[in-house]
């Protein structure tokens, strides 16, 4: 689904990504791990070209990414971010429809079913008339995977969907991730939730310094690393 | 002291009609000026530096010198040159449209950058266009908080409309002094007509808190 090959990126002078290769298959769920600033949310955002990269390349479903084609590619990727960024100026609702409606050019009553059916998916139907600012953190987080779904990616991307999170809302968020991997979804998730990680991880990344370190299947990364950087990692966060 | 309400009474239909040109100065002077400040702001937002340049002097010249002199210079240098036989209500709502084209562009230029870089990358990684983001996503929010800082720069603008008078534009401060002229009395011109600017300005003030009330305050 996912086939990235020598992949290059520079802010300035910094090399960020260096030379990074890696492949995502079908229905596989992928958990990108590494100190921060080692690169895992500049590696997510070149998947759908939110940074633009230096060198190397990119295909999703055997497209290559380039700018010709990117919008089309971004319906197929749907993203969530560490901040959520839902529109404030639109109720739940609303940020769950604008995709459909404007991008796919639904109807509005096609992108309501759709929108009513995702909200009562992750548990806020009774939030739908509700602008962001009245949520929770944990609900803005699940409005936000709504809105991505409402768009029926082939692939999710997450960036540490629960790092802003207060600690009493992280399970509601990541119930709502596991589910989306049960129904088999592709999927690449960046956190630092390591008991998440082994449990709904087909494969682990460990990543520093803008290069991959390490990966296999979970049990292995966490219980028998090979890389002294990765050891080093665990050590601090399990 | 003795007051003499009698001036009041007789200037008094010069004063309405003072404060309506007080008003149309004004909402010329608003109006026009944003319309130059959006197109300034986004020179002044250019990603090219030396683009840039050229707005920005522009916005601190106006934003740097006082209005009187560049009331001065539009009726007695600039327009005299470009266009002869201009008025002196001319020449004051071009005034005010240039000094608060200036401000207007700063304040589009804060609405605009204020918003988090997020909002755009949420929008474009759902397949939208820059255009769409910009008109769904980027350009409401903006224009909601533009609202109250282009309130305030109307009643500044209102104000300073005052100074239409020097260069005897028929607004209200004139028909103050004309009055105080006629009669050689200071206190009941000026108070009647420091009333009107009062009652303008507060009765905008009490309108822009209830639009921001209506749909402002979501964020
Ligand atoms: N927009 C940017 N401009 C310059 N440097 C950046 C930018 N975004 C990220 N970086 C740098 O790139 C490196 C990797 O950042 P990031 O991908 O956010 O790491 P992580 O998500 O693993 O914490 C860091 O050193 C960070 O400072
Ligand atoms: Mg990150």
């Amino acid at each position: 689904m996912i086939k990235v090959r020598n992949l290059v990126k520079h802010f300035g002078k910094d090399e960020v990504l260096k030379d990074i290769s890696l492949d995502v298959e079908e229905k596989e769920v992928v958990v990108i791990i590494g100190p921060s600033g080692s690169g895992k949310s500049t590696l997510l955002r070149c998947f759908n070209k939110l940074e633009e990269s230096t060198s190397g390349t990119i295909e999703i479903q055997g497209v290559h990414v380039d700018k010709s084609n990117i919008n089309q590619i971004r319906t197929e990727v749907g993203m969530v971010f560490q901040h959520f960024n839902l529109f404030p100026h639109k109720s739940v609702l609303e940020n769950v429809m604008i995709g459909p409606i404007k991008v796919r050019k639904w109807s509005h009553e096609a992108a309501k079913d759709k929108a009513v059916a995702l909200l009562k998916r992750v548990g806020l139907e009774s939030k739908a008339d509700s602008y962001p600012a009245s949520l929770s953190g944990g609900q803005k987080q699940r409005v936000a995977i709504a809105r991505a779904l409402a768009m029926e990616p082939k692939i999710m991307l997450f960036d540490e969907p629960t790092s802003a999170l207060d600690p009493e809302m992280v399970g509601e968020v990541l119930a709502v991730i596991k589910d989306l991997a049960q129904e088999g979804m592709t999927m690449v998730v960046v956190t630092h939730e390591m008991g998440f990680a082994r449990e709904v991880g087909d494969r682990v990344i460990f990543m520093d310094q803008g290069k991959i370190v390490e990966e296999g299947i979970p049990n292995t990364i966490f219980t028998s690393p090979k890389e002294e950087r990765t050891k080093v990692f665990l050590d601090k966060v399990l | 002291m003795d007051f003499n309400m009698n001036i009041i009474i007789e200037y008094w239909p010069f004063f309405l009609k003072g404060a309506l040109l007080t008003l149309g100065i004004s909402i010329a002077g608003i109006i026009i000026g944003a319309v130059i400040g959006l197109f300034i702001s986004f020179g002044r937002m250019a990603p090219n530096k030396w683009i840039r340049i050229p707005f920005s002097l522009y916005i601190n010249s106006l934003r740097g010198t006082p209005v009187l002199i560049q009331l001065f210079i539009v009726h007695y240098a600039l327009l005299p040159a470009i266009y002869p036989p201009g008025t002196a209500v001319t020449s004051a709502i071009v005034t005010l449209s240039l000094n608060s084209s200036a401000y207007v562009a700063e304040i589009f230029r804060a609405g605009i950058q204020s918003l988090d870089k997020g909002q755009t990358e949420a929008a474009r990684s759902l397949g939208m266009t820059k255009v769409q983001t910009m008109r769904y996503i980027i350009v409401p929010q903006a224009v909601r908080r533009m609202i109250p800082p282009l309130g305030n720069e109307f009643i500044t603008l209102i104000k300073e409309s005052s100074l239409a008078g020097i260069i005897a534009a028929e607004e209200l401060m004139y028909w103050g002094k004309a009055a105080m002229g006629q009669y050689q009395r200071v206190w009941e011109p000026y108070i009647a007509v420091a009333i009107i600017y009062l009652v303008i300005v507060f009765s905008l003030t009490y309108l822009l808190q209830w639009i921001e009330k209506r749909w402002v305050q979501r964020d």
